[in-house]
């Protein structure tokens, strides 16, 4: 195109009705293949823009204040937020994602009702646990007090069997010619104590047995004492526990004595004593 | 991102974060350019209501179409300006608009228009509309028509029974006018 040609082209008015957009689009097309192939046009356009913007800015209109927010809301944008949050609802304005979205909101749904199974899947689970543990505590209580009774019914067996032991022995020392039974009655410190004492007739050994004896018990600082009266005068045989001793043994071995007359038990401080405390003779009997 | 955030960006670097569909860009894009598009639309609808819906969907089709624009083709405000012309135009010669604004006349004057509107102007801004006023009243009536009432050049070649060559060469005078005022 010859230079006047582009001029006319220039001053025909036609790129000022491009920028304001009034051309039909095969005009358009037209304008921009002459802007490609040259400067002139280019410049020419570039001149007619800025005027046009820099009109625009200087008949600007401040539009409401609240029409900023409003734009926003509608574009699914919110102020307070950070952007990077909001770039979801935008793409959905895309056409080709729209199956993708509704697929993953399928998905969505299905973790939805997933979540919900597991809410009530724990709350099932923590009741089980709560019942569980509630009869785990009743059969530890169980568990308690069967020990204690088994313990009872321990203490009861090895008493009886303590019982039973001195009641044989007593049977054989009966049926045996060999063993004098003394039997020793209540004073008057303690009316209704009564005590067996066995004297062996052969070797003098003496005897006593805890499953025959009923003796008021005796406290912590005090045991029975054992004395054998020998012409008028007390001779101590040995001291014994109380009746409700743990020893297993129902026998005890007191000292021997070759004679005695009567004897007799006194309650004695610990260890007992040289000479009888008469006041708190409990128990006596003659041979 | 963090640059984004400024009110103002050079016209590349909006092209750019507009086309990545940033969002953080349509806050930016709004302060620097919804006065001067809101200045266009609120000239061609005087209905402040329907102005204000025009800009909000002006806004809207820019995020929407970003893609389309091409940097090849022009500046990024023709193109945006353009399409708050082409919605404003929409709009007047809808149902909508023609409901609304029965009893009004759609060919008042210009004066009329910035009566109807609190125009915030900056301050050269007395001398542009001085400048227009000034501009030959053959000149000043096309411009009317095709800038103000949303014409295009053919419905303003009718309406002021001119030939088609002559309003475009008038609009082109304007225009010619308005850049000798800025230079």
């Amino acid at each position: 195109m010859s230079v006047e040609n582009l001029k006319a082209y220039i001053e025909s008015g036609v790129l000022e009705l491009y920028v304001l957009g009034d051309l039909s689009p095969e005009e358009a097309l037209h304008v921009e293949e002459m802007a490609s192939q040259y400067q002139e046009v280019r410049d020419e356009l570039a001149a007619i823009e800025q005027a046009m913007e820099q009109y625009a800015f200087q008949n600007a209109v401040q539009p409401p204040a609240d029409l900023e927010s409003k734009l926003f809301e509608k574009l699914g944008i919110t102020e307070e937020e950070e952007f990077e949050t909001v770039a979801a609802p935008v793409i959905n304005q895309e056409q080709p994602r729209i199956i993708r979205l509704d697929a993953s909101d399928g998905k969505i749904r299905t973790l939805r009702y997933a979540l919900v199974a597991c809410v009530a899947l724990l709350v099932v689970s923590t009741a089980a646990l709560f019942i569980t543990y509630n009869k785990l505590n009743d059969a530890h209580d169980q568990i308690a007090s069967l020990n204690l009774d088994k313990q009872k019914f321990a203490g009861v067996v090895s008493q009886l069997e303590f019982e039973n032991k001195g009641l044989d022995n007593m049977v054989a020392m009966n049926d045996s010619k060999e063993w004098a039974t003394i039997r020793m009655a209540g004073q008057t410190f303690s009316p209704k104590s009564k005590m067996n004492v066995y004297w062996n007739k052969k070797d003098k050994s003496v005897l006593i047995n805890y499953v025959a004896m009923d003796l008021p018990k005796a406290d912590a600082e005090h045991e029975y004492q054992l004395w054998a009266l020998v012409n008028g005068k007390p001779v101590s045989l040995g001291v014994f526990g109380k009746t409700d001793s743990t020893s297993n043994e129902a026998l005890q071995k007191m000292q021997a004595i070759q004679e005695a007359q009567a004897f007799a038990v006194t309650l004695e401080p610990m260890g007992g004593s040289v000479n009888p405390t008469m006041e708190k003779l409990t128990v006596m009997g003659g041979v | 991102m963090t640059a984004l955030k400024k009110l103002t960006l050079t016209e590349p670097e909006l092209v750019v974060a507009l086309q990545s569909k940033d969002p953080a860009v349509l806050k930016t894009l709004y302060s620097m350019y919804s006065s001067a598009l809101y200045g266009v639309i609120s000239r061609i609808i005087t209905h402040t209501e329907l102005a204000e819906d025009v800009l909000q969907e002006t806004f809207v089709k820019i995020w929407q179409s970003a893609s389309h624009y091409d940097n090849t083709k022009g500046r990024l405000f023709t193109w945006m300006m353009n399409i708050a012309r082409n919605l404003s135009i929409d709009k007047l010669r809808s149902k909508d608009f023609k409901n609304s604004l029965k009893n009004q006349d759609i060919e008042n004057n210009v004066s009329f228009v910035d009566e109807q509107n609190k125009v915030t102007f900056n301050p050269d801004v007395m001398g542009v509309k001085q400048l227009v006023e000034n501009l030959k009243p053959d000149l000043q009536s096309v411009l009317d028509l095709v800038y103000y009432k949303g014409f295009t050049h053919v419905e303003a070649a009718e309406k002021l029974n001119l030939p088609l060559g002559t309003v475009k060469t008038r609009i082109r005078l304007a225009i010619i006018e308005l850049r000798r005022s800025f230079n």
